[in-house]
């Protein structure tokens, strides 16, 4: 499969401080997921590949040419920033069918395909207030929208489920595959896994200026199974619990927790270890109040794979 | 090669075309303009004032037209195009940093140079606009009673013409001005207020390193017994020469503006 | 003895609150104003006219050893409340006056406004006029450097050059003379900054009008006593109306021949506009349609 977008050696500095870190990558047409935490280099990886930037050092092609200062490359990408700024003072329909009259859409279809972008993101009864006026959760959208109004072949988008409610979000992804479907190639950053897990198994991680890891996301689940899991589970008799847990072999340490009736497990393999457990309660007719992970967060799948 | 040329310029003036248009619309409705008009009719209330006092102080003979040339004139030349100017000049590049939309317009099949040139001719016509309706009021009022008198006309075509080439050529400035530097508004202000207002009472060629020499040149000088604080010392240029280099200032400024746009990383501070 | 639990301890006694509730305020406005990229050099400058001053105060005590350079500017030299008069009046000092609210006060509640932050203060057990009263202390701050201690440097120096207290005893009413009319000029300026300051969310218009309207009144003025030859115009004048008040204050001859309470009139309305034009500006909530 052909790259889309390709960067080779990316170095950025922003003065002494080090945004991206000798970033080499090939990303391929579908979505690509971009996942770090805050601070670890996503928008400034965006911002070189949208030509926003200047690399220090390295080179980005997009579709086969280099990005930087290349404006008529511009009609094939769609750019929605993480940024919450707007020509307040425009109508939604103003703002959308302004931005298509810089792509050098005439007026009369300038209108017409800003409506069409407004009716998919459900912004069509709010496209006269001014944006001003807006929600948070709108202006997500809004934005959204111009990346897509243009019809781009490259869609990229910076955190953009930031501030929206969850029915809006599943909305949102299902818009988002819908591109997908139509050949699009798609980088959508975000710092929560679950988001990206519900559009894509393809994912990049960065961290620090640095990749990570890349690929498919089932890859970098396997990576943390390999390394213990921690799981607090409070329950009637945990003696009892742990005495029957011990003996499977996914366990390998368990310690009792500092409150009453709880719990701390030590698994490398999780999956096995929620396998087993209902059997067991069930088995010993006990009762559990609650199971949490206290590590299941991206910065423990970080710190996992930078060693910490 | 020459077609592909051809097309490359097509493309480029389409492009400040569209973004003229779009930044026109944006001022056309934005707040500050509706303020700024207002401001700039403050000296269409100076006329209407003085009209009004005029019979009160009927000792005081002072021709309307020397006072709309030597009073009204020198306010717009002296204080309000360069308030404007700085204004809206600084914004052409300040307003998207501050504001932090410059990612809407970069990322759009435009040149960086067509976003500086469109954005700053669509502010041109507005302030031009905004200037010259104050004019023409204030010269209607303060001429009321000579308005069959057509070589008044000659004079306020004139005055009209170096307004609108003092804004342009100023303009063109503090939008170099603010594709590099953070607080334009403040060296701005130190630049009309301070440089240009100085300088111009240097004798020799000194005074030829300010626009206001170059706009003053292109009017008559006043009589040394009259009212004239502001053509103190003037050694002017001949009016095609000053022509001349105001648009040549023009043109470097604004050509600086798009190279330093074009070739500078902006980064939008959260 | 009772074995003390590590962690959270509760406090048992009373919560007091702060007398001085703006001064956090206050102090965060003047260390975010020295932060600034070329402040602290064009502070540096503002104090040349004090420096310049000070330095004749000194000349006024040598005038023999200098008798060769200045004998014709030796009136000049005199340190009376002429003196006093023409430093607090002078154009490049209010000139510099302007600048200094530009860089301090211009974004001082449209920065607040336009990050929505009066929310913030506002949820804090904070009242307005504690906002207000940090606010104006910045202002307060960097006028009083180049206003009031200058003013009470030269008292003092011209007592010490002079080695007696013959100055302070021919004009007992100087030192008050140059703390009150300090406090106008910095009770003027505060209300003049922060009103301008809270009409617009774009730090930059602030500064454009800031500038605008002080110059703008005066510029008003000449144009129509330029025409009129009338005094009375000298009204409509900022600075006018400031350099009358100072000669009052300092016992001199009034450059305009109206009475002095007119201007102080004319400075009450203006500080009375925008006390009004903050209060209804600077709000917790604001809806928008």
């Amino acid at each position: 499969m052909t790259s889309v977008i390709e960067t080779h050696k990316l170095c950025k500095w922003y003065g002494d401080v080090l945004g991206l870190n000798d970033v080499s990558l090939k990303i391929e047409s579908g979505i690509t997921g971009l996942l770090g935490p805050n601070g670890a280099g996503k928008s400034t990886l965006l911002k070189l590949i949208t030509g926003q930037l200047k690399p220090n050092i390295g080179t980005i092609m997009v579709a086969g040419e280099k990005v930087r200062n290349n404006y008529s490359l511009f009609s094939k990408i769609g750019f929605c920033p993480e940024q919450d700024s707007f020509y307040e003072e425009m109508t939604g329909l103003q703002f959308i069918s302004g931005l298509l009259r810089l792509n050098h859409y005439p007026f009369p279809e300038a209108q017409i395909r800003a409506k069409k972008a407004l009716e998919i993101v459900e912004l069509v009864d709010e496209e006269d207030r001014v944006l001003r006026s807006y929600s948070r959760g709108m202006r997500q959208r809004l934005k959204f929208a111009q990346a897509v109004a243009h019809d781009p072949e490259i869609i990229i988008l910076d955190e953009p489920l930031n501030g929206i409610d969850p029915l809006a979000k599943r909305k949102l992804i299902r818009l988002i595959k819908d591109y997908r479907d139509k050949g699009k190639t798609i980088i959508v950053s975000s710092h929560v896994l679950p988001e990206i897990e519900a559009m894509t198994r393809r994912v990049i991680l960065i961290h620090q200026g640095k990749i990570f890891a890349q690929g498919d996301i089932h890859y970098i689940r396997d990576l943390i199974d390999s390394h213990p899991h921690i799981i607090s589970v409070k329950c009637s008799d945990p003696r009892g619990l742990a005495e029957k847990l011990i003996k499977e072999e996914c366990i390998l340490k368990i310690n009792f927790g500092s409150s009453k009736g709880s719990l701390l497990i030590e698994t490398n393999n999780r999956d096995r270890f929620f396998g087993v457990i209902p059997f067991l309660v069930v088995e010993n007719d006990m009762e559990v109040y609650e199971i949490t992970s206290p590590d299941d967060n991206l910065q423990a799948v970080f710190d996992y794979l930078i060693g910490k | 090669m020459c077609k592909k040329n051809k097309v490359g310029i097509q493309f480029f003036l389409q492009s400040i075309n569209d973004v003229f248009c779009f930044f026109f619309d944006l001022g056309k409705r934005a707040k500050k303009t509706r303020i700024f008009y207002l401001i700039s009719f403050l000296p269409v209330m100076m006329a209407l004032l003085i009209k009004f006092l005029q019979p009160f102080y009927s000792n005081r003979n002072i021709e309307d037209p020397y006072i709309f040339s030597n009073m009204i004139m020198v306010f717009y030349l002296q204080f309000l195009i360069l308030i404007l100017s700085l204004f809206f000049g600084t914004s052409v590049c300040s307003e998207e940093i501050e504001g932090k939309t410059l990612i809407y317009l970069i990322t759009r099949p435009i040149s960086k140079a067509s976003i500086i040139i469109g954005k700053y001719g669509a502010y041109m016509v507005l302030v031009i606009l905004m200037t010259v309706i104050g004019v023409f009021l204030s010269f209607m009022i303060l001429n009321i009673n000579n308005l069959l008198d057509f070589s008044i006309y000659k004079v306020l075509l004139r005055d009209v013409s170096v307004l609108i080439l003092g804004i342009i050529c100023y303009s063109a400035f503090f939008t170099f001005i603010g594709t590099f530097i953070k607080r334009s508004i403040l060296f701005g202000l130190i630049f009309s207020f301070g440089w240009e207002n100085v300088i111009q009472y240097f004798p020799g060629s000194t005074q030829r390193f300010t626009i206001a020499h170059y706009l003053k040149s292109l009017l008559p000088s006043a009589s040394s017994t009259r009212f004239s604080f502001l053509l103190f010392r003037l050694e002017p240029t001949s009016p095609r020469v000053a022509v001349l280099i105001l648009i040549i200032l023009t043109a470097i400024f604004l050509a600086i503006a798009c190279l330093l746009f074009t070739v500078k990383d902006y980064i939008l501070e959260d | 003895m009772t074995i003390r639990e590590r962690g959270y301890a509760h406090w048992d006694g009373e919560l007091e609150e702060s007398k001085f509730s703006w001064w956090p305020i206050a102090t965060y406005g003047v260390k975010l104003t020295f932060k600034k990229k070329f402040f602290k050099s064009f502070f540096f400058f503002t104090f040349i006219p004090a420096l310049a001053y000070l330095g004749g105060i000194y000349v006024s005590e040598r005038l023999e050893d200098f008798h060769f350079m200045i004998e014709e500017s030796a009136p000049f030299i005199q340190v009376n409340p002429a003196y006093f008069k023409s430093y607090f009046t002078n154009d490049f000092l209010l000139f510099i006056i302007v600048m200094i609210i530009i860089f301090a006060g211009a974004g001082l509640i449209s920065d607040d406004i336009k990050y929505n932050a009066l929310q913030l203060y506002f949820s804090r057990p904070l009242k307005k006029k504690d906002y207000f009263i940090g606010k104006a202390s910045v202002i307060f701050f960097f006028m009083a450097l180049i206003t009031l201690i200058p003013g009470l440097i030269f008292l003092l120096t011209k007592i010490i050059f002079s080695g007696s207290f013959k100055f302070v005893l021919s004009y007992p009413w100087l030192p008050f003379s140059t703390l009150g009319y300090s406090l106008i000029l910095i009770v003027f300026f505060s209300f003049y900054s922060l009103s301008i300051s809270s009409l617009s969310k774009n730090r930059r218009y602030v500064a454009v009008m800031i500038f605008g309207i002080y110059f703008f009144s005066d510029i008003f003025f000449q144009i129509f006593y330029g025409i009129f030859k009338n005094q009375y115009f000298s009204l409509l004048s900022i600075k006018a109306n400031l350099k009358q008040i100072g000669a009052f204050i300092f016992g001199q001859k009034l450059p305009y021949s109206i009475p002095w309470f007119y201007s102080f009139l004319f400075i009450i309305a203006f500080c009375t506009f925008g006390g009004l034009v903050l209060k209804r500006r600077v709000k917790g909530v604001v809806i928008v349609k």
